[in-house]
């Protein structure tokens, strides 16, 4: 029989709040450890606990991150979404299953492993049966893959620190059901595990704990949040930094953090100590954005440097909270009621998340104005291999914010919002320093602040406002670019997409079509889009949403002379994008293009 | 050059006259008991010697949100959006606690749309001073009824109100704010003691202040004089129509006793003062005087409720003692070597 080495994707059935997390985090990471390219999505459901819950390991020596097209081994021990599962196989997949739990097994076209797992996990522990059995079938799936008990050992001590007994149990769990598959299975599938030369040393970490690492590094001041999914790990990985980073000896804090009455409040919060001269942050999802939206405008009009991090969730209206999604772009880059435009930033990798944590506080300072990180929840609450931080490459930019009364009485002509320098970002003093004293307000005002209903007054306010924002495309994350030579086909993409756009790149060469890719991670979009798109005779906007929400900014900002040469391929099912479905997508609406 | 001396400018303890308290000139409808209250609120500041710039002047959005333009000149201020004016406040704190904290509201921002933050900013005991213009309509819409309204009180319009109040004081004291207090725009005396008090006060300092709208509380008689106005051919747009008031006459009620205040309508309150016996240390004495007074259709004003103990906001977030906005960059960033080792760390987990 030949072997498939490093190259296939398990799914694991469980009930949520039984503890397996921590057991697909152990395979995940005794794979990682092996050298092994793998990555894992937990698709979990919006409770505490008794819900399906499917965990997705797929390896690749490709590199491949995204779910794969098909599941390769099944691991049943949930019930309730056994019978669907099962039938979704294709013959000749794995099935490990728990052979307690008295479902049927009628599939014959399968490889069959049942296993005793409740009655394995009860000889242990009667009284943890339940949390043992998802360690049970680690043991089982290491003998038969190959994984070894170094990794698996270095993984339990690094999921348990410290913790001398659950170390014991969990060790000793693995053991039974590895010595329960070596005893009673002769392996028939093809699937194995080897060990990989590590060339680069990496570690895995969630896209919100990097976003909250860069924060401390960008010196936030203040944390003003509400709890929401899929974005409560950011800020609280904010809250897990602070005693060590921020803390003096004495235990006062040089970081603020409310937990807000709800988002409105902390979006309040957030310009409170941006109109006060620090660096205030809150991290949401959709629809505390929606909620937000008041504060947004007054942001944007009143001018007052704030950050918000949007992990998106699948909308509209509550969604699908665990499920992931590219559909709040358009809503923060025009946020709240009238002409309005905001910065957006958007990381497609844990170290982007780390770098744009840090840099949305400068770039909010800078403009004065509101910025948006936007991730996801693939990107925020999932595992990544991150090769480790980069240290913010230049000092803190506190803008042109005035802390000293002689810069203040050099300064001809102040005017909290004129515009001295041109580019459109007026100079600011701040509450307490008893300069040029405004009453900020979210109506309309003149260069100095004062109340003001002239239509000239209006007009110039709001184009300097645009020319602001405008001026700020080239100074934002650049778009990355790989560029092929012989391609005249250009990818557009954002985001999580960057963990599956390399699948989908090698799906599309197969078939002899060579595309080009280039990565926006800001808006307003940088000009470098624009000539990507003129270097390619036609360009698709690829997107994890149903209205193309990128393509649609595009067809309004682009000359109209390459308009009619990007296309959307926009899909959403509330999966993480799995490679095929895209590139299949794609081939079609060329194909519908060039007819 | 004049040789005659210059007239003695009263100062006061910190060598400012009053004018550097004094703001723009106010757009209210003349007579508005929120004027009588902007000057109230500038008679304090100088009266405490508190420096001007270094106030905080927060406010909603109503009638009573745009004085902040009247008063403190010299401090930076900030009208914000509709009832969201304590979240603001309470963002810029956590940045620089060492400012004083100064809110206007009204009736409208603080008792309907903006009451979750209110409710929320006695409950973390946030360090300011909040004052309620109330007067129980929405003023800048032309004369709705806020939620504070009297039973059966009758407005311009409509039908009389029927649905019940709430009354901000004694949900306040209900919720363990630390310092409550009730006045009236008309009594400078006792509502200048009250705000000075408060300015004072660590922690969550409500001013619930009476203050009748002088256009939209306006009876029968007074649409007479619409129509008055009309059959006269003065050509003015009724909906733009203002009347022109003297403000409300001064009026100081010794302690435990009662007034009668005619108000511009013609209707009449009564406001009793409460008694020098009242404990303001006693919640339940506060509460059964504004149950009390609710029944025999009184206003009961004075200081009713104080709590000097309650830790503030500042001591709950556990900041070093330098307002933050104060804390240089380099201690804000963690160092290189910080990251370097967190990165190590990471690696061989």
């Amino acid at each position: 029989m030949d072997t498939i080495v490093n190259d296939f994707t398990i799914n694991i059935a469980t009930a949520n709040g039984t503890g397996s997390q921590s057991a697909n985090l152990i395979l995940l990471q005794s794979l990682f450890d092996m050298g092994v390219p793998v990555s894992g999505k937990n698709l979990f459901p919006s409770n505490i606990s008794g819900l399906p819950t499917w965990y997705i390991v797929r390896l690749s020596d490709e590199g491949y991150q995204a779910p794969g097209d098909r599941t390769h081994i099944q691991v049943l021990v949930n019930k309730a979404t056994w019978t669907e599962d099962l039938a979704a196989l294709e013959p000749g997949s794995v099935v490990v299953w728990n052979m307690d739990s008295k479902m049927p097994m009628d599939r014959e076209d399968v490889v069959s492993y049942p296993v005793p797992m409740t009655k394995l996990a009860r000889s242990l522990s009667p009284k943890l049966a339940k949390l043992v059995t998802n360690i049970v079938y680690v043991g089982v799936l290491a003998e038969l893959l190959g994984i070894t008990d170094e990794a698996l050992h270095k993984a339990v001590a690094g999921q348990f620190k410290g913790k001398a007994s659950a170390i014991e149990l969990n060790t000793t769990a693995l053991e039974l059901g590895r010595n329960y598959a070596k005893e009673n299975f002769t392996k028939t599938d093809p699937y194995v595990v080897e060990s990989r030369a590590i060339e680069q040393q990496r570690f895995f970490m969630e896209g919100n704990e990097a976003v909250a690492l860069g924060c401390i590094f960008g010196g936030v001041q203040l944390l003003a949040w509400y709890p929401i999914t899929p974005s409560s790990s950011l800020a609280e990985g904010i809250i897990g930094w602070l005693p060590r980073l921020r803390t003096n000896d004495e235990g006062e804090s040089t970081c603020a953090v409310i937990q807000a009455e709800d988002e409105l409040a902390a979006a309040g919060m957030v310009l409170g100590a941006g109109w006060a001269g620090g660096r205030g942050i809150t991290a949401t999802s959709g629809p505390g954005i929606s909620l937000m939206q008041e504060f947004i405008g007054l942001a944007y009009f009143a001018e007052i440097p704030s950050v918000f991090w949007d992990v998106n969730r699948v909308g509209p209206s509550t969604g699908l909270p665990t499920r992931t999604q590219q559909s709040d772009l358009a809503m923060l880059y025009e946020g709240s009621h009238g002409d309005t435009q905001h910065i957006v930033i958007i990381p497609g990798t844990v170290e982007e998340c780390f770098e744009f944590g840090w840099r949305a506080f400068d770039i909010s300072e800078r403009y004065q104005t509101p910025v948006f990180g936007l991730s996801d929840l693939d990107l925020g609450m999932n595992r990544w291999a991150c090769e480790g931080f980069t240290y913010p490459d230049v000092p803190m930019d506190r803008g042109k914010t005035i802390r000293e009364q002689d810069i203040f009485e050099a300064m001809e002509n102040f005017g909290r919002y004129r515009d001295v320098d041109g580019d459109g970002i007026p100079y600011r003093t701040l509450p307490g320093s008893g300069m040029a004293p405004i009453l900020y307000r979210g109506t309309g005002h003149n260069p100095d602040g004062v109340y003001s209903e002239k239509p000239d007054d209006y007009f110039a306010l709001m184009k300097r406002l645009k020319d602001k924002i405008d001026g700020a495309r080239d100074h934002l994350p650049a778009p990355l670019l790989r560029e092929d030579a012989e391609g005249d086909v250009g990818v557009i993409y954002y985001g999580s997409m960057e963990n599956t756009i390399q699948e989908i790149d090698d799906i599309l060469e197969a078939t002899g079509l060579k595309v080009s890719q280039c990565r926006v991670r800001s808006l307003p979009l940088h000009s470098e889009v624009e000539q990507f798109i003129r270097r390619h005779r036609m360009t698709i906007v690829l997107e994890i949403n149903r209205d193309g929400q990128l393509w649609g900014i595009l067809r309004r900002e682009l000359p109209n002379d390459i308009v009619g040469q990007v296309h959307s391929v926009a899909y959403s099912d509330g999966m993480p994008p799995r490679g095929r479905i895209y590139a299949e997508k794609i081939l079609e609406t060329i194909e519908e293009v060039s007819q | 050059m004049s040789d005659k001396p210059a007239r003695a400018i009263k100062l006061n303890v910190i060598n400012e006259p009053k004018d550097s308290y004094k703001g723009g000139p106010s757009s209210l409808c003349p007579g508005c008991g929120h004027d009588q209250i902007s000057n109230v609120i500038i008679n304090a500041a100088w009266e405490n010697g508190i420096k001007p710039h270094r106030i905080a002047k927060m406010s909603g959005i109503g009638c009573s949100s745009k004085t902040p333009a009247y008063y403190l000149g010299q401090s930076h201020g900030f009208n914000t959006v509709h009832g969201r004016m304590p979240s603001v406040t309470t963002g810029a704190y956590a940045i620089n606690k060492d400012l004083l904290y100064l809110g206007v509201s009204g009736d409208g921002d603080s008792a309907s749309i903006g009451i979750g933050q209110l409710i929320h900013a006695i409950r973390r005991n946030m360090d300011m001073v909040y004052i309620v213009e109330n007067n129980g309509v929405y003023g800048l819409t032309k004369g709705q009824y806020s939620a504070t309204a009297d039973i059966g009180s009758k407005k311009k319009k409509g039908k009389a109100n029927e649905t019940q109040p709430i009354d901000l004081c004694a949900l306040a004291i209900n919720l363990g704010c630390t310092f409550v207090a009730r006045s009236f725009s008309g009594s400078k005396k006792q509502l200048t003691s009250i705000l000075k008090a408060a300015m004072s006060h660590k922690g969550f300092a409500l001013v619930d202040v009476i203050s009748p709208c002088v256009t939209f509380n306006n009876n029968d008689e007074s649409m007479r004089s619409y129509q008055y106005v009309k059959d006269n051919e003065v050509t003015l747009h009724m909906a733009d129509y203002i009347p022109h008031f003297e403000p409300m006459a001064e009026v100081e009620v010794p302690e435990g006793h009662f007034t009668d205040i005619t108000l511009h309508d013609g209707s009449t309150i009564r406001l009793e003062t409460i008694s020098d016996s009242h404990d303001p240390s006693d919640s339940m004495a506060a509460l059964t005087a504004l149950h009390e007074a609710e029944v025999e259709k009184k206003h009961v004003t004075g200081l009713l409720y104080f709590d000097a103990t309650k830790p503030s906001l500042a001591e709950d977030l556990g900041l070093v003692e330098t307002p933050l906005l104060d804390v240089s960059d380099d201690q804000l960033r963690p160092s290189k070597d910080v990251l370097d080792t967190i990165n190590k760390e990471f690696l061989n987990q």
